[in-house]
């Protein structure tokens, strides 16, 4: 048996290779490390099948990214070493040299991922790990991943390597190979499964499984902890396909490999046409033979001065740097990928460039947060270009020696300097190509999106300023790395780690900037303040990492190899001999790194302190442990909050001279005032209108207190006045503060101020990190049920606020309250403002040169709900004065500004008629800079970020700016004017009413269609798979339950009893429920919705928001025929079930009684997007299958239950069907196989 | 200028001692180093051509010390490999070029002019738009030799060139070489006798890491007139004039055996003597004949 023979000792030779045992280590000590770094949260165990499951595929991935070494030496090693003539003239059929070979390749590849089970199990049952967080060993979870996840991984990708590597004769395809394979398979299939929403064919591309670990996502820990992968439906397809494309390139190979001397090293060409070369080649043969007397002529060969001036080693660096560029050029990877996926990503921008359906304005701003990824992120697809550096930087220093013409290169006059820089160069320009493509890219897609305002110099700026020296710096690494480690497979390899080091850093870590290698404290770009915030710190941090690079191009040029002589000792001893020459380069990178290093490390650790993550969380612990005593001190409130304050954008720097106004507003005396301030943050000149001496003052975890010589009794007020300083020392290793900018300034409340008392919310959340840090645990957050938390009302007080701001002669400073006074002083311009109605706690400062545009909304009078305020506690601020409405923007972001101003004031209307009326003058909405595309609420004024504008709705589509102005206008009555307790759920009573608000305004303004469109919209992301687990609505603790189920549960319910009665409830929970402890809950929700609803569906509003309800309907048989009446009977069958799930997953099934709409309708006509609804009725419902016989008067097309989606049913496809006429045959009874 | 090597030695990591206190100068002209395969030639080259790092001893051309300055000894050298390898998809032209650059000839015109002659030279004109890959093995040589030639070099290391060439070809190139070392050092390794016998001004022979003799080739001739003896004998018989005769060399010549014996006397028994040539002096070297002057 040759082949035998061939893998044995194909084995063994790799076996022998220090690269194959480096593999095995790493996998080996990835299993280990990564059971041992991550923290699973929701119950899952760590060999829990799903969790075996994803980290195979994540661990596949990293295998098809490295180890496409071993299969391209496989393939192609007799070549390498120019054995082929030995081996292929042996007798040995192709059929059992390339079996030997490709089995070896393949069975060393299994053998690396066993290796990862085997770090698994060392990680699951070594020493140190906590056998709580293990199941009992079970066989099937290892052997069901390992056999359907990465067995069918590796024969694909071994195969496909294989093949890539022998027919191009260079090992080095097989790495290509697998950049194929993780553009095709991840960027391709993720692309087509979630961009495209192509299910089918995006799962079939789908090698690694990621598909399967996104589907996981919807899985309950209950499900993740038992539930095994199993070779079904569409995977059981994508195994089989990937198996035929395994078999079918293997037979590929067969057939086109040849076991012939080929002269010329064919490179790419795997599939091209070879005549016109072969015709070349035979000519040469038979001439050479009429040559030869004429050959080595008597010429005299012209005899120039060599001359050795810098401009001469110019010209060499620059000839190198062509060759470097034509080579890397002129490979079919080098520009080909870059320039696709640029033109793909500008082409495909209609995908991406949309919000919830919406399109986006193609601001370059926007544009370029596609185009821009930092260097150390892997969510973007932008990650080919830092692989192809690595893979191109170890072509261009392995070049002349892969060729064997490197004895003539290295012997020419040419400086190691020269020779490096050359190729630096070289690279350097395939970068600045691909930046340009980049470039295009955006351009594309701006002309893709219709927008045509071409901002090339902010491309430049961004890509060829920001981007280029990343990748410049970035590349300048790895080709020091290749040229110190000086063995190609094991530098790639070295290469690739230091690539995974820049991106996993903060999973190891390391969060200082000045160990992570060309990193920065990152920037963007927003139009209303440019680059400039960012610019400073990160030229600082760049001009850090390029003088380490030259101290790095200047080790590598002293170790540059230039000879035979390759072991270390004379590496070392060549390169005492340059230090000769290369002494003053050292010498100044050195002194480079030391004084930036030196600058930057002042910034981050002497003028700033440098904090790592676990010391924000040590000094929220600190505090707690601290100073939670005074929890419960008797504390005055704060009454009226008066501000001074002077903004410097162009400093960066503001004051703020604040006067707090604090009442006792309790029965008993306060002796001792208590401060909560910001950590670090000194506050100054603190004085109060009577004694007072400072007990302790805690600048560095923010907390203060003074003790009143005389006690401040029930009734009394004092004054506090300080200074608050915001300034910039320099800036910290987390950049620099975005507070006080040039253009856009943004001071918030909570970023600056000090509160009165104890935060409990500074505290940490999570349980892990609470017990880490041996806290007692607590819940996230209060249970529904704890009474105490009710009269926790701190953050529902009230304030006076007045404000006097003064910035820039160019800016507008906006603060809450009705603009007093505006005066300008010298080079200054000044603001006053006072609010004529009380506001919480929570108030932002802006600056910026803003354009406004206003409107004004005057209140009808007489309006109905004045009864039921007439009680409230605050009746006189409730008037009906005229509202001024304001938009503050930045002048080129006016496309929204009039839909905005609209939406508001239909808002206000719709609620002050509904809810309550408007307590404020004046109405404002401000944008700041910033990517986000929500908006914040506070009282009076909403803020923005610019993203928000960037979008584009089109007339027949989702309005959603329209949507999120109306549901942050709701939180004026639903948050602010209700207050609820910070218990469970209330999320609900906060953002749950509030969109369930802004879809009655939608549907009052824009029409039923378009509330119709907003609910599809929204409802898919229940698509998205998402784990049943939850509590039920009312104890609702997250975003999905907050914005999505809890609308859908008020739509649902007011689709049963009429949107009246439901309004009725919340009317009548804003009345009995005001902002005075005992603040409001869900539970006085639920009893309010329950007063409104009749007995026979007190049920739904039970399984709506007390359980957790999942209905399963399905409609079987839908079949119709013509009466002789000329009637139509429908005949359905449908099942139904319900469920109810618990937060661990656990599903319970209840019994049914459900009213349910059973609907047949008429075939959809031309330009409507749904058919005619020609019955629509609810019919009580049990469990189990039911048969209707419906008469209607058209034919019907489609037919079913629940037809409008009310009840949540996580398959809302097979609910209708499409009704078949009695006696016809139906072709396609059964759709396909996949 | 003079190529000085004192006292040279290298050994590799794996034990062979490649050169042993090899000392030779090397004057302007064409120097033949002969030895056969793995007597440590091309180490010698490769040192000689900045590649490879001695363990001891010094090596200076004129004032330049070549061990040290190899930036200075690339700016007169020209080196031919014993084996190289070249980019498959470039052109002559190009490549050649781009050498001429990289060997500090920046001006273009003059580039322009240099390449023309030297593919001319080499006869690779009519070829240099042909890409590399296709060039054929003595081709690939010559054009070595045109890169080897850039920049008029006043050091010559050509590492047994005439391996893949056809005896017209050698022939030539020899010429070439020997036109060459009018004034230049041209330092020529080989394991083939005729290559030095014909044009070398002076010649060393290397076995196993020595310098076994370093001579005029013609005085070397000299030097073994009248003591070279030639007898046909039958094979079976060989074993008996070994013993009783310095035997230098065998040669089968139509079936039968020449023996060439070293004999400073008339041994008889049917030998008679012969004009020695450089082969003569090659074996008799080689066979470890103790002879007192060295350097003749």
């Amino acid at each position: 048996m040759k082949c035998r023979e061939i893998l044995r000792f194909e084995i063994r030779y790799l076996l022998r290779h220090f690269s194959t045992w480096l593999l095995f280590l790493v996998f080996l000590v990835f299993g280990f490390i990564i059971l041992r770094l991550v923290t699973l949260t929701d119950g899952t165990n760590y060999n829990a099948p799903g969790t075996i499951a994803f980290f195979t595929i994540f661990a596949n991935f990293i295998w098809v990214v490295i180890g496409g070494g071993i299969a391209g030496e496989a393939a192609t090693r007799d070549f390498q070493i120019n054995m082929h003539p030995l081996s292929f003239t042996a007798p040995v059929s192709k059929r059992s040299y390339l079996g030997g070979r490709f089995l070896a390749a393949l069975i060393l590849n299994l053998m690396i991922l066993f290796f990862l089970y085997l770090g698994f199990l060392i990680s699951l049952y070594g020493p140190g790990f906590n056998p709580e967080f293990r199941s009992p060993f079970r066989f099937a979870s290892y052997l069901t991943n390992f056999a359907y996840l990465a067995v069918p991984t590796v024969v694909a990708t071994t195969s496909i390597q294989f093949t890539f590597a022998a027919l191009s004769r260079r090992p080095i395809a097989g790495y290509l190979a697998s950049i194929a394979i993780i553009i095709f398979s991840q960027f391709g299939g993720t692309t087509v499964l979630y961009a495209l929403d192509w299910k089918v064919t995006g799962g079939l591309m789908d090698l690694l499984g990621t598909s399967i670990a996104a589907d996981m996502e919807g899985w309950s820990p209950i499900e993740k902890n038992t539930r095994l992968i199993r070779l079904e439906g569409l995977w059981f397809w994508n195994r089989l396909l990937w198996f035929a494309i395994a078999v079918g390139v293997l037979a590929l190979t067969y057939f086109k490999f040849n076991m012939r001397h080929v002269t010329q090293n064919s490179g790419w060409n795997l599939f091209r046409r070879r005549s016109a070369e072969k015709l070349s080649k035979g000519k040469t043969s038979s001439e050479t033979a009429v040559e030869k007397h004429r050959i080595f002529q008597s010429i005299t060969v012209p005899k120039f001065p060599r001359n050795f001036r810098f401009a001469t080693y110019v010209r060499q660096v620059l000839a190198l740097a062509h060759t470097s560029f034509l080579v890397v050029a002129g490979s079919r990877a080098g520009l080909t990928i870059v320039a696709i996926l640029a033109i793909g990503t500008g082409l495909f921008a209609t995908e991406y460039m949309q919000f919830f359906g919406v399109p986006l304005y193609a601001r370059t701003e926007e544009v370029l947060r596609i185009l821009t990824p930092a260097l150390g992120t892997y969510k973007t697809h932008w990650i080919i270009i830092p692989l192809l550096i690595i893979f191109y930087a170890s072509e261009l220093i392995w070049r002349e020696r892969e060729a064997g013409i490197n004895e003539l290169y290295d012997t020419v006059p040419v400086p190691e300097a020269v020779a490096f820089l050359g190729k630096f160069l070289g690279m350097a320009m395939v970068i600045a190509f691909w930046m340009s493509f980049l470039m295009i890219a955006g351009i594309i897609n701006q002309l893709i999106m219709g927008y045509y305002n071409f901002e090339i110099l902010v491309y430049v700026k961004a890509l060829f300023g920001f981007q280029f020296t990343n990748y410049l710096l970035f590349a300048l690494l790895i080709l020091v790395i290749h040229v110190l480690v000086n063995q190609k497979y094991l530098g790639l390899m070295v290469a690739l780690g230091a690539y995974g080091f820049i991106l996993f850093t903060p999973t190891l870590g390391i969060e200082h900037k000045m160990l992570i290698y060309a990193s920065d404290t990152g920037w963007s770009y927003s139009d209303m303040s440019g680059f400039d915030p960012f610019l400073k710190p990160w030229l600082w941090f760049k001009f850090y990492w390029a003088s380490w690079s030259f101290l790095l191009a200047v080790i590598a040029m002293l170790f540059w190899v230039r000879s035979r002589e390759s072991e270390f000792g004379a590496r070392i001893y060549q390169a005492r001999h340059r230090l000769g020459n290369y002494k003053p380069a050292l010498i100044i990178a050195l002194i480079l790194v030391l004084l930036s290093g030196g600058f930057v490390f002042y910034n981050t650790n002497i003028r700033n302190e440098y904090l790592q993550k676990s010391d924000y969380m040590e000094t929220r612990v600190e505090y707690e442990r601290h100073y939670s005593k005074y929890k419960s001190a008797v504390q005055p409130e704060m009454a009226v909050t008066k501000l001074h304050v002077e903004i410097y954008p162009e400093e960066n720097s503001a004051e703020i001279h604040a006067t707090y106004h604090l009442v006792n507003r309790s029965n008993v005396s306060i002796d001792s005032l208590h401060f909560t301030t910001i950590p670090r943050q000194e506050i100054e000149n603190v004085s109060f209108d009577r004694q007072a001496s400072p007990v302790v003052i805690d600048d560095k975890l923010g907390y203060r207190i003074y003790f009143l010589e005389e006690p401040l009794n029930p009734g009394d007020s004092i004054l506090m006045k300080f200074l608050v300083n915001i300034r910039q020392h320099g800036f910290s290793n987390d950049g620099v503060d975005l507070s006080v900018i040039g253009n856009g300034s943004h001071i918030k409340r909570g970023d600056w101020m000090p509160t009165i008392g104890f935060d409990d919310d500074r505290r940490l959340y999570e349980e892990r990190d609470r017990e880490k840090f041996g806290l007692p645990v607590r819940p996230i957050r209060p249970s529904l049920y704890d009474v105490e938390a009710r009269y926790d009302d701190r953050h529902a007080q009230q304030i006076n606020f007045e404000a006097v701001i003064g910035t820039a002669k160019d800016q507008i400073a906006v603060a809450p309250g009705a603009l007093q006074r505006e005066w300008t002083k010298g080079d200054r311009r000044y603001f006053h403002y006072a609010t004529n109605a009380p506001i919480h706690n929570d108030y932002a400062i802006f600056s910026a040169q803003y354009a406004v545009r206003e409107a004004e909304w005057v209140p009808e009078p007489g309006e109905n709900f004045a009864e039921i305020f007439a009680d409230s506690i605050q009746p006189s601020n409730r008037t009906s004065k005229p509202v001024k409405i304001q938009v503050f923007y930045h002048p080129e972001h006016d496309e929204n500004i009039d839909r905005m101003l609209k939406s508001a004031k239909v808002s206000m209307e719709y609620y002050s008629k509904e809810f309550g009326p408007y307590p404020y003058s004046h109405f404002r909405v401000l944008e700041r800079p910033g990517p986000g595309r929500g908006m914040h609420a506070e009282p009076m004024t909403i803020d923005y970020a610019s993203g928000y504008s960037l979008m584009n709705p089109q007339p027949d589509g989702l309005d959603l700016p329209y949507h999120i102005m109306s549901h942050e206008v709701a939180h004026q009555w639903w948050g602010f004017y209700l207050s609820p307790a910070t218990v469970e759920g209330s999320g609900v009573l906060v953002e749950s009413l509030a969109t369930y608000s802004a879809m009655q305004v939608v549907e009052e303004a824009l029409g039923y269609e378009h509330l119709m469109r907003y609910l599809s919209q929204m409802r898919q992301e229940y698509e998205v798979p998402r784990s049943q687990a939850a509590p039920p609505l009312l104890r609702a603790n997250n975003s999905f339950l907050n914005y999505r189920k809890g609308p859908f549960a008020f739509y649902v319910l007011r689709n049963y009893i009429g949107k009246d009665r439901v309004n009725d409830a919340l009317r009548q929970l804003l009345k009995e429920k005001p902002s005075e402890p005992p603040l409001p809950t869900t539970l006085d929700l639920y009893r309010e919705l329950q007063a409104v609803t009749p007995d026979t569906l007190q049920y739904l509003v039970k399984d709506l928001f007390a359980e957790n309800t999942f209905w399963e309907l399905k409609t079987d048989v839908a079949t119709t025929k013509k009466l002789e009446t000329g009637m139509w009977q429908v005949t359905l069958e449908v099942k139904a079930r319900k469920i109810a799930v618990d937060s661990m997953g656990i599903e319970t099934e209840v019994p049914m009684k459900d009213w349910i709409e059973i609907g047949v309708y008429a075939p959809r006509e031309k330009d409507k997007s749904s058919g005619k609804e020609i019955y629509l009725k609810k019919h009580r419902i049990n469990s189990g299958k039911k048969r209707f016989i419906i008469n209607v008067s058209e034919e019907p097309n489609n037919a079913g239950i629940d037809p409008n989606h009310l009840l949540i049913d996580l398959n809302l496809q097979n609910n209708t069907r499409k009704v078949k006429i009695d006696g016809v045959k139906e072709e396609e009874e059964e759709k396909g196989i996949l | 200028m003079e190529l000085q090597i004192n006292n040279l030695s290298k050994t590799y990591s794996n034990g062979v001692q490649a050169l042993k206190d090899v000392n030779l100068t090397i004057p302007t002209g064409l120097y033949g180093l002969l030895g056969p395969n793995g007597a440590g030639k091309s180490t010698l080259m490769r040192i000689l051509a900045t590649l490879q790092e001695p363990d001891s001893g010094t090596i200076s051309l004129g004032d330049i010390d070549v061990l040290k300055q190899k930036n200075e000894v690339r700016k007169t050298l020209g080196y031919l490999p014993q084996e190289f390898g070249v980019y498959p998809k470039s052109r002559a032209e190009d490549l050649l070029n781009h050498f001429a650059i990289l060997k500090g000839i920046a001006d273009r015109r003059a580039r322009k002019e240099v390449v023309e002659a030297l593919l001319k030279q080499t006869n690779l004109w009519d070829k240099r738009r042909q890409k590399l890959g296709g060039y054929s093995g003595g081709m690939k040589q010559r054009f070595g030799v045109a890169v080897a030639l850039l920049g008029n070099p006043k050091v010559m290391i050509v590492d047994e060139p005439t391996a893949g060439l056809d005896p017209a070809e050698r022939v030539r190139f020899l010429n070439l070489l020997s036109e060459l070392g009018e004034n230049s050092v041209v330092i020529l390794s080989t394991h083939i006798v005729e290559d030095v016998s014909e044009l070398c001004t002076r010649m060393a022979i290397i076995d196993q890491g020595q310098i076994l003799i370093e001579a005029e080739p013609i005085k070397a001739i000299e030097g073994l007139k009248g003591k070279i003896w030639r007898k046909i004998i039958d094979k079976t018989v060989l074993p008996v004039v070994e013993r009783e005769h310095k035997v230098i060399s065998t040669k089968l010549l139509s079936g039968r055996t020449v023996v060439h014996i070293y004999s400073t006397e008339n041994p008889g028994n049917g030998f008679e003597v012969v004009e020695p040539d450089l082969e003569d002096v090659y074996f008799k070297t080689m066979a470890g004949q103790p002879e007192t002057p060295t350097v003749l």
